[in-house]
């Protein structure tokens, strides 16, 4: 066993850990990446990699997407490796003339503060989509929502990072972090021994309660698992991202229209085409704990769901299927923040369905955070404070 | 005329007795054995090319030839994709290979 | 999707393994068992094989297929083909299988699904005309069509001399069997003094005096390196075969498919002498990257594995019964570990005797029949006629360790 030291140690090589990693090596501090098992091993490999502001409130939320947006284009000139980066826009297609209407107010309010939507008719959508089924009322559209190769793109803020000095220790486990007399981080206990720092990263994940907890700290960050299929290659059946606007309906105070199966399991149409000609459908919301098996029946109540938006995928094999675990949090939003009772210690973490749409907003404000400069964007709404009194329930 | 790849006299097997049928691969008119998978069918014509690669464009055939590797895709008409090497031939079946497809998201077109 | 079916024991995988575990259970008392394979026809890799016995008679898998369908077919058994197993579920009182063709329901579940091969990436290996060699096998033995009229065939393994003799027989000319190209893909096999190794476990079955002079020699004095470097260039025949341990082959050429193959002789060690390539025309190339057992559908199931080199890659961690660590789940054949069709043959009567004995019925009866089962899966993988690596049943033994340890 070795000691080493570095000026911050990040627990967990994720989407999000590696944006960390990333930008705090741009700045030029010394870090140390600390990951069990392979870099995007965890969530950052079992998702899609949608980086979107259509299903965004306007305020906050949309400004932390909009600016991740920006920041991943910027990313595809600083970092080493290609990450199938595009910015086609995005959709969402209504069933129904009720959808339709709160889809109305939905791009009305967006448009009050600026941003690029707008609604597209039945014949936008037909001439756009000739696979898409006949009965789908309308929709609107996110002019700037992009997309990337999740994988790839935690890949390549990680082999930047270590360009820029980072040094990531995979299978690693992170068992203990040690505390000052004073109660401030003094270290990080490893698998392989003990890395000397005052500053360490929880970006664990699903995994990042246990972490907190290593420190006397609760956060109610809980699995909340989605599964995906994965088709063969076929003719392209669209370009960008559509999803469902029902899935929506609960924030204008209605119920979604659906059967008992999809709503128990939480599905919604999430349709993405891939570089490579398959095309990724989504996905579920359960919570079943950390349990990885897949559920044959989620599998084919999301295919049910798909080909009800498009028929045509009755006819197309499915490659194969995989789920992941969101990291979820009671007000889905992240937690991005310091700890005073622990001076050192920082979670970013919690970033349920959006870590790869904010992991590099995250990233930003962390090494700002951490190297003490003002934070692009203002942390205080993902303070962990906010959950102070109810940690632990859900 | 090539040389028959059939083996009809096996000196330890014996011979395959089965029906001769007609089928069509890529618009051509060809003959098999009923009940044999369709890449044995063409295999047995000569034809080794069973699809071309979705992005590449280069040729694949047949390469576990037991239903695990997935190489041996052809397109066969009211079924779609199907794996040539466990698909048995039926009398009258229309067959194509797998194609190229145009990529619209890297935007190429030729296919 | 048609209505969910129900039996007692459903066994996936209608090999040697799976048809012989039906038989028995079936000759037995009154089960009912339905067997399922994704294969137009039932048998699974017996269909393909054959060889000589040491008296000379001829072993022909085909043969003992039809002798294992007729016994199951006279017990009432159900097989059916064409339907593959895409996912399993645990149930309070069962499983629950899912097919291509619907759900089945049953108590007993017994997976039988064998080996795959090891692809083994080359030059020019996408090329229509190159196939794995169990694919010449299964074209040649299975369905009598060539896989091509002059073939050259990488890798040297106990499967691929077997299969390259049966070509010879089938009227297929093997222009020679070499290594593959020492790269990152390359396996143990790849240099001559493993490649010898390898060969010394065929010594019994090699009827060439000098493999059986050789083979021996190697594997009692260790002196396989000394072959290595007297293994001469232009390579001798074994059965017949033109096998060159001093030779790799370098690429695959053609333009739409096969058309030739460029080789080079190695050097003991296995790297390429300068120089000394070489163009050879076929029409077809035979890969033989070795054999790994079919766990898939164990690890749907929830299956510890563990990874043992000896029996191919990762087993399901079973106990010497055969019984997985999750209930009422069994295996046998080559998902627990690569061997030949016999030994799966008694693994199979060995599952069906250790499943009629966890249904308790006749325990007291069942108790010899199951140990002497057990014993004679041990006399068969000792007798075999090729073994696939020679320390088999230690390496076995480390699974069942760990069973206990689960348990
Ligand atoms: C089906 C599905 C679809 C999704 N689609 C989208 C989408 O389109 N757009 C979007 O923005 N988001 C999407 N998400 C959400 C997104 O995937 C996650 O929010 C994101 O991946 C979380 O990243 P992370 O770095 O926090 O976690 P992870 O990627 O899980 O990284 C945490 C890492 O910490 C490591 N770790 C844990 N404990 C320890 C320890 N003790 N020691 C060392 N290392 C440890 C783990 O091994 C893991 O690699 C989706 C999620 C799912 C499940
Ligand atoms: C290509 C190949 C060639 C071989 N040649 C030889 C040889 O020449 N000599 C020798 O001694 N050994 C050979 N072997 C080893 C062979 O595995 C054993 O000899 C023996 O056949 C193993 O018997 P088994 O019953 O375990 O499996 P198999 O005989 O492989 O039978 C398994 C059956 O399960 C079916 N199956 C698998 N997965 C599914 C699923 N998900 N759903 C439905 N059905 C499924 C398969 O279609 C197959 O019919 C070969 C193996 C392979 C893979």
């Amino acid at each position: 066993m070795t000691t080493e030291s570095a000026d911050v140690v990040i627990i967990g090589g994720g989407i999000i850990g590696m944006a960390t990693a990333y930008y705090l090596a741009k700045l030029g501090s010394d870090v140390v990446v600390v990951e069990k098992g392979e870099i995007a091993g965890g969530t950052s490999s079992k998702c899609d990699g949608n980086i979107l502001a259509i299903d965004k409130e306007p305020g906050f939320d949309s400004q932390m997407s909009l600016e991740s947006q920006k920041l991943v284009s910027q990313l595809v000139m600083e970092l080493d490796e290609e990450f199938e980066y595009r910015a086609p826009g995005s959709i969402l297609v209504c069933e129904s003339d009720e959808e339709m209407e709160a889809a109305e107010m939905w791009v009305n309010r967006q448009k009050e503060v600026g941003l690029p939507f707008r609604m597209l008719d039945r014949g936008e959508i037909r001439s756009e989509w000739k696979y898409m089924a006949d009965d789908i009322h309308g929709g609107l559209e996110c002019a700037t929502d992009s997309t990337v190769n999740p994988v790839l793109l935690t890949y390549s803020m990680a082999v930047t990072a270590e360009r820029l000095g980072a040094r990531l220790k995979t299978h690693t486990w992170v068992t203990g972090i040690r505390l000052d007399p004073s109660g401030a981080v003094e270290g990080v206990e490893t698998s392989s021994g003990l890395i000397r720092t005052k500053h360490v990263v929880n970006a664990a994940g699903v995994w990042s309660k246990p972490i907190a907890q290593m420190v006397g700290i609760e956060i109610p960050v809980e699995p909340r698992k989605g599964h995906i299929l994965v088709s063969s290659r076929t003719e392209s059946i669209g370009t960008r991202k559509v999803m469902e606007f029902s899935y929506l309906m609960s924030k204008f105070g209605k119920e979604r229209k659906v059967d008992q199966l999809t709503e128990q399991y939480g599905v919604a149409l999430v349709f993405e085409p891939t570089a490579s000609q398959n095309f990724l459908i989504g996905s579920s919301r359960e919570f079943v704990g950390f349990d990885m098996k897949i559920n044959v029946d989620v599998i084919r109540c999301i295919a049910r769901r798909a080909i009800r938006f498009f028929p045509v995928m009755k006819d197309i094999p499915v490659l194969r299927s995989y789920c992941g675990l969101r990291p979820w949090t009671p007000d889905h939003l992240p937690i991005v923040s310091r700890v005073e009772e622990v001076p050192g210690f920082y979670i970013a973490a919690g970033h349920e369905g959006d870590g790869i749409s904010l992991a590099a907003i995250t990233g930003k404000v962390m090494s700002e955070c951490i190297t003490g400069q003002e934070t692009t964007i203002s942390i205080e709404p993902l303070h962990y404070n906010r959950f102070k009194k109810e940690a632990g329930k859900r | 005329m090539r040389k028959s790849l059939r083996i009809n006299h096996h000196p330890l097997l014996g011979e395959m007795d089965k029906k001769v049928i007609s089928f069509t691969y890529n618009g051509e008119k060809l003959q098999g054995l009923e009940g044999e998978p369709i890449a044995v069918a063409l295999l047995a014509n000569h034809i080794r090319i069973l699809r071309r690669h979705e992005e590449s464009g280069s040729a694949r055939g047949l390469y576990c030839g037991i239903g695990h590797c997935m190489e041996c895709r052809v397109e066969l008409l009211g079924k779609g994709q199907v794996r040539a090497c466990l698909t048995p031939l039926k009398e009258g079946m229309e067959i194509r290979e797998g194609s190229r497809l145009p990529n619209a998201i890297t935007g190429r077109v030729d296919s | 999707m048609s209505e969910v079916q129900q039996t007692d024991l459903l066994i996936v995988g209608a090999g040697p393994a799976g048809l012989s575990a039906a038989a028995t259970i079936s000759a037995d008392r009154d089960f009912r068992v339905m067997v399922i394979d994704e294969f137009p026809e039932p048998g699974g890799r017996l269909l393909g094989q054959f060889h000589e016995e040491r008296n000379h008679s001829w072993w022909i898998g085909k043969i003992v297929a039809a002798d294992l369908i007729i016994q199951n077919t006279l017990a009432g058994v159900m097989i059916q083909c064409g339907v593959s197993v895409y996912g399993l579920e645990l149930l309070p009182d069962g499983w629950r299988v899912l097919t291509s063709k619907g759900d089945i329901r049953t108590k007993y579940l017994l997976l039988a699904t064998g080996a795959a091969e090891v692809p083994m990436p080359i030059s020019g290996w996408t090329l229509p005309g190159v196939m794995s060699i169990g694919a010449a096998q299964v074209m040649a033995n299975v369905h009598q069509v060539k896989p091509g009229e002059r073939g050259y065939i990488v890798g040297v393994n106990v499967l691929s001399l077997a299969i390259a003799k049966e070509l010879v027989v089938a009227g297929i000319e093997i222009e020679g069997i070499a290594l593959p190209p020492d790269d990152l893909f390359a396996m143990e096999e790849t240099n001559p003094v493993a490649a010898i190794e390898l060969l010394t476990r065929l010594s019994d079955a090699a009827p060439a005096p000098w493999m059986r002079w050789g083979g021996k020699l190697a594997q009692k004095m260790k002196l396989s390196r000394l072959i290595a470097s007297c293994f001469p260039k232009k390579g001798v025949k074994v059965w017949d075969l033109p096998l060159q341990l001093r030779t790799a082959l370098v690429s695959i050429q053609g333009v739409d498919q096969v058309e030739s193959v460029i080789v080079a002789d190695v050097t003991r060690s296995g790297e390429i002498i300068e120089g000394s390539q070489r163009e050879i025309e076929v029409d077809f190339v035979a890969i033989a990257g070795g054999l790994y057992p079919l766990a898939e559908l164990a690890a749907l199931a929830g299956c510890p594995f563990l990874y043992v080199s000896e029996l191919g890659g990762n087993i399901p961690v079973h106990n010497e019964r055969l019984k997985t660590t999750l209930p009422n789940l069994y295996v046998a054949g080559n998902i627990t570990g690569v061997e030949g069709a016999q030994v799966a043959m008694a693994q199979g009567r060995l599952a069906a005797h250790s499943i009629s004995y966890d249904a308790g019925w006749f325990a007291c009866e069942e108790e010899p029949k199951l140990l002497d089962a057990i014993a004679e899966v041990k006399e068969v993988r000792r007798s075999a006629m090729i073994q696939f690596h020679p320390e088999i049943d230690s390496a076995r033994k480390r699974i069942y360790e760990l069973f206990e340890h689960w348990m």
